[in-house]
């Protein structure tokens, strides 16, 4: 392997060797960052919910009027949505999941100062709140009717709550969580009777979003949102007929926000969807521009170097050895680039870790990042290396 | 060593065709240093393409040490070039980016041979032309001559079997082509076959053989005994 | 010499088209990317009320947990909001030139219109001197005084937009409208007025669309209306009534103030800092002094409006640019190099080197141009896949004029940067070399 001669002839003529270079560093630190981000997008897009998020319609009610009952309204409600064929459950909640509006809540595992205060959020629902969900309970039970109250404010305690497995694991580390008592800021109890395996609450960039608490209340207020939950592939038939089974039964009352779980979870994913749509442009475009100079400048310099290829043939290169010849020509070039452009992705990483506060590389990607360019290069060049082994010997002692 | 019989070289496009050798038939012994001469147009150069196995021939036998190399592969040809034929050009052909030491190197890398067997050979064919002082010097650093003698010595650094040399002194002022021309005898008295195509027909006389090419073919050859009696004497290596 | 070059450019482009093509599509792709990310920090990154921005000022006390800080991740900051009790206070303050406390609400509207039925939208909460505050002009009518914020008077100022659909577009000054079913009396109509970013209000969306009903003061405690935007309390206090939340420390208020110069600004610091400290001796402000006073551009910045990833997408964009900016000194290389005969031949012929250096600059200055135009239309054509993508980004990616004129000069410049090295290198060889036949 003429490892030697390419590096020195290369260093006598800079220019081109150092334009790819630049090239492939700038684009492998790109890269390797774009797809780390990507990746680290897709995967909080992905991640598991809890929720049966693709079978699930929303729709708010907004009272008006004197004489606008809530409690009455919401009773009505939900037995007229249950009733529609295709509906699997239905309950009443004061917000949605994911949809970044919600109430928080401090809790801790038993009374006093010195007890810890875990985060997480609320929902006040009603009966068949697991089934509406599609959560999975893993212990316990959900709320009966008997469990439903209907207190004048919101600054109590609720008697039973359910909680999800990471809240449960938090508050008490060693298990054990059902029937055991929570407590809130002023020390007042409340029973746990029931856990759920995985629920995601309200804000998508929130650490704790696993912490989610349910209580069985229907609060004071003029607004309400119902979850309903359909059979699989039935939920675009069934949503218009919940707006119109709430305006038929109630006209004291304006229906709004009939949107599927799925419209409101991608509104909240929306930012990170669109992160990692453009970051995958812009990073294949970068690699295609790449690709597409060394293709131009391999070309460019095969065709300035027709003498030397004939001359090179004439004293005994075979067709593959000129193949090979520009194959690792390209491939220390390459390299070179990839070298930089492995401290440049690192540095741009850390800057974007300390200036951005986005999350730190996985090592791995860059070494993958460099098999990548490293193929890509291979492919760009193995068009203009083909046709300068077409090149024939007898150029040689041509005298133009 | 060298047997060209009937070798004709026709080259064709879509409206003309055009006969670059006709019936061109050739004998060089081992040893000898024979000049192919003739006016532009004459077919030296589709000779020399022909004898450096550069191009197919048409028609006809070529035979180089009794083997028939006329319808050999690419990589066959090649390998030939390689191992068996010196090559000289007029415009020394040498690769600008590479010092002297590279250049000469080119041609035993495809031979294979280990780094240390190929610096010996460098470093005697540099010494057989003169110029070692200047190993690591580039082309672009030298004078005609001395290009000229690099090329001379990457000929013959893989000990070829005879030199093919396509107008040696064709891009030198008198002095330098006198000195390289004495290289050459020099290198033909020491056992070397050179075969040395050029339109210049004094340059033709320091052979000992001039065969003279018209129109494609060979005319009146010239008196094997008339060359071999009056060898020119190896003049002695100067540096130029 | 200009025209003839230029014609000898378009010539001598014309007669490489897949090369020229090549460069024109490098540095429009590499100009278009940056631009439309760009642009999009650009528009997010403004200051809807520049004119005015160095004197508006929102003002923060800190008057949070001991136990810790409003954020983790950034504890110096105090909270974005005020209890209802600092508000009411703050009010009493002269210093200020204007100033107003305010919160968004939401509230069901009822027209008088026949087949308008009633809607459910947002509303704010506030001074008659947020109008003036912020210099929304009005159509009809004007702003209500201090009296009816103090009284809880039922009057309402209302968009244009929401005067179209209630009222037609009519004068509707002194006409009534339904909110929470209480009759409230039109006092005035605003002009059309939806600053981007909403500043004044960044809590739930940066760039959500501005409230279009106005109520004052009095009418929150009225009717009892809780904050539809963000509530952050906490003491371990009960807080079960409406009273018990005015009184609470729970913060939902936001306040906004004037302040016309330097002086101002710092007797209204001190002014703050005082009524802190006395409210310290009665028990409150358990943490320590720490009220913040930040006019428009600094609150634009510490509420971190222009997203992480726009800033991201910037700089990778830039690099982006340098690739492409590379790439095109490559191609450049080839072009121009290919010339080198032509070039030679005009030497020859007489032309100094500066003279083909200024013809060669010319047909880079072309490429450019050609490349901005094509960046635009990319650009363009990102813009409207960003809007798809981003549905809320509807005033955030839109090219203005002095966009336009940035990717063109951009891009020129680019280009000339890129060019510059290839050019000279074949203008400054001598002639002979590019001559030679053989």
């Amino acid at each position: 392997m003429e490892f030697g001669p390419i590096w020195r002839a290369a260093m006598r003529n800079r220019t081109g060797p150092l334009l790819i270079a630049v090239q492939i560093a700038l684009t492998l630190a790109v890269l390797v960052n774009g797809v780390f981000i990507i990746q680290q997008r897709i995967e909080r897009i992905t991640r598991d919910t809890g929720m049966d998020v693709e079978n699930i319609i929303t729709v708010q009610s907004f009272g008006f009027g004197e004489e606008f009952d809530k409690n009455e309204s919401v009773r009505q409600d939900l037995e007229a949505l249950r009733a529609i064929p295709g509906v699997v459950a239905a309950t009443s909640t004061q917000h949605v999941p994911l949809s970044g509006s919600g109430w928080g809540n401090s809790i801790k595992p038993a009374p006093g100062e010195d007890a810890p205060t875990l985060n997480g959020v609320r929902y006040f629902m009603n009966t068949q709140a697991v089934e509406s969900l599609g959560v999975t309970l893993a212990e316990g039970r959900g709320f009966d009717a008997d469990d439903i109250e209907y207190p004048e404010d919101v600054g109590g305690a609720p008697r039973q709550v359910i909680l999800t497995r990471a809240w449960a694991d938090e508050l008490f580390p060693e298990g054990g969580a059902l029937g055991k008592a929570i407590y809130d800021n002023l020390d007042r109890p409340s029973t746990v009777i029931g856990i759920l395996e995985r629920m995601h609450g309200a804000w998508v960039s929130y650490d704790k979003l696993e912490n989610v608490m349910l209580i069985p209340w229907v609060i004071p207020g003029r607004a309400t949102y119902y979850l309903v939950r359909t059979e699989p592939g039935q939920r675009d038939r069934i949503m218009p007929q919940v707006e119109e089974t709430l305006s038929r039964i109630n006209g004291q009352r304006v229906v709004k926000g009939l949107e599927t779980h799925e419209e409101i979870k991608a509104a909240s994913y929306e930012g990170d969807r669109g992160m990692a749509i453009i970051l995958a442009v812009v990073t294949a475009l970068m690699v295609a521009v790449t690709a597409v100079g060394i293709v131009g400048l391999a070309s460019f310099s095969v065709r300035q170097r027709v003498k030397q290829i004939g001359t090179r043939r004439a004293i005994g290169a075979r067709r593959r050895d000129i193949v090979r010849y520009f194959l690792l020509e390209n491939w220390l070039v390459t390299t070179g680039g990839v070298v930089a452009g492995s401290v440049a992705a690192v540095a741009v990483n850390y800057w974007l870790v300390t200036r951005y506060e986005l999350e730190r590389l996985d090592p791995l990607y860059v070494p993958a990042g460099i098999v990548v360019i490293w193929v890509l290069g291979l492919l760009a060049v193995a068009g203009p290396a083909r046709r300068a082994a077409r090149i024939s010997p007898a150029v040689a002692t041509r005298t133009v | 060593m060298l047997e060209m019989q009937h070798v004709s070289k026709v080259y064709r496009t879509d409206t003309v065709e055009t006969h670059a050798l006709r019936d061109f038939s050739l004998l060089v012994a081992d040893g000898e240093f024979v000049a192919i001469s003739g006016p532009s147009g004459s077919g030296k150069t589709t000779f020399l393409n022909i004898a450096g196995l550069l191009e197919e021939l048409s028609h006809g036998s070529y035979r180089l040490d009794g083997n028939d190399v006329g319808a050999l592969g690419d990589d066959a040809r090649s390998r030939i070039r390689n191992e068996k034929i010196g090559f000289i050009f007029q415009s020394f052909n040498l690769i600008p980016d590479l010092d002297v030491f590279d250049n000469v190197d080119v041609p035993l890398r495809y031979r294979g041979f280990r780094s240390d067997e190929r610096k010996q050979r460098i470093e005697e064919a540099l010494e057989q032309v003169g110029l070692t002082s200047r190993i690591r010097h580039l082309p672009s650093q030298l004078s005609g001559g001395q290009q000229q003698r690099v090329a001379i010595a990457r000929a013959l650094a893989g000990q070829p079997r005879f030199l093919l040399a396509d107008e040696p002194t064709g891009n030198l002022d008198s002095e330098m082509a006198d000195s390289v021309m004495a290289l050459l005898e020099g290198i033909n008295a020491a056992g070397t076959t050179i075969v040395m195509v050029t339109h210049d027909p004094e340059l033709a006389t320091r052979a000992h053989r001039i065969v003279h090419v018209l129109d494609g073919q060979v005319r009146e050859p010239a008196d094997h005994a008339t060359a071999a009696a009056a060898p020119r004497p190896a003049a002695g290596l100067r540096a130029g | 010499m200009i025209r003839y070059y230029t014609r000898l450019a378009v010539l001598s482009l014309r007669q490489t088209p897949l090369l020229t093509g090549l460069m024109v599509g490098t540095i429009g792709v590499g100009i278009g990317v940056f631009m439309a990310a760009l642009t999009v920090y650009y528009l997010m990154a403004n200051n809807p009320i520049s004119w005015k921005s160095e004197r508006l000022y929102a003002v923060q006390l800190d008057s949070w947990d001991p136990a810790e800080p409003w954020d983790d991740e950034r504890p110096e900051l105090a909270p974005w909001e005020l209890t209802w009790r600092d508000a009411m206070a703050l009010r009493e303050s002269d210093l200020p030139l204007r100033q107003a406390a305010m919160y968004k609400v939401s509230i069901v509207v009822q027209s008088e219109r026949e087949g308008v039925k009633p809607f459910q939208t947002v509303a704010r909460v506030t001074d008659g001197n947020f109008f003036a505050l912020f210099d929304i002009p009005f159509v009809y009518g004007s702003a209500w005084d201090r009296a009816v914020d103090d009284a809880g008077q039922f009057q309402v100022v209302i968009s244009r937009k929401m005067n179209e659909e209630l009222f037609g577009g009519e004068d509707s000054v002194g006409r009534t409208v339904r909110i929470q079913d209480k009759p409230f009396v039109v006092a005035g109509v605003t002009e059309t007025w939806n600053p981007v970013p909403k500043f004044y209000d960044v809590n739930n969306g940066p760039f959500d669309d501005a409230e279009e009903v106005f109520v004052p003061m009095g009418v929150g405690r009225a009717l009892e209306l809780y904050s539809a935007g963000n509530t952050n309390c906490w003491k371990d206090e009960e807080v079960r009534t409406y009273q018990q939340f005015l009184e609470s420390e729970c913060v939902w208020w936001q306040y906004w103030v004037e302040l016309p110069d330097v002086a101002q600004r710092d007797a209204y610091q001190d002014y703050l800092d005082q009524y802190v400290s006395e409210q310290k001796t009665l028990g409150r402000f358990p943490r320590p002094l720490n009220n913040q006073l930040s006019n428009v551009a600094e609150w634009l910045d510490v509420r971190r409006v222009v997203r992480r990833d726009n800033q991201v997408l910037v700089v990778l964009s830039f690099l982006f640019l340098g690739v492409c900016l590379f790439n095109t000194i490559g191609l450049m290389l080839t072009k121009f190099l290919g010339k080198a005969p032509h070039i030679g031949i005009r030497r020859a012929l007489g032309a100094s080197r500066a003279a083909v250096f200024r013809q060669q600059l010319v047909e880079v200055g072309a490429i450019g141009v050609a490349g901005g135009i094509a960046g635009l239309c990319l650009a363009w054509l990102s813009l409207a896949g960003i809007r798809k993508l981003f549905p809320g980004y509807e005033e955030l990616a839109q090219l203005d004029l002095t966009l336009v004129g940035t990717a063109i000069a951009a891009s020129i410049l680019t280009t000339l940067v890129a060019g510059l090295y290839p050019v000279r290198r074949v203008c400054a060889t001598a002639p002979a070399r590019y001559l030679r036949l053989q």
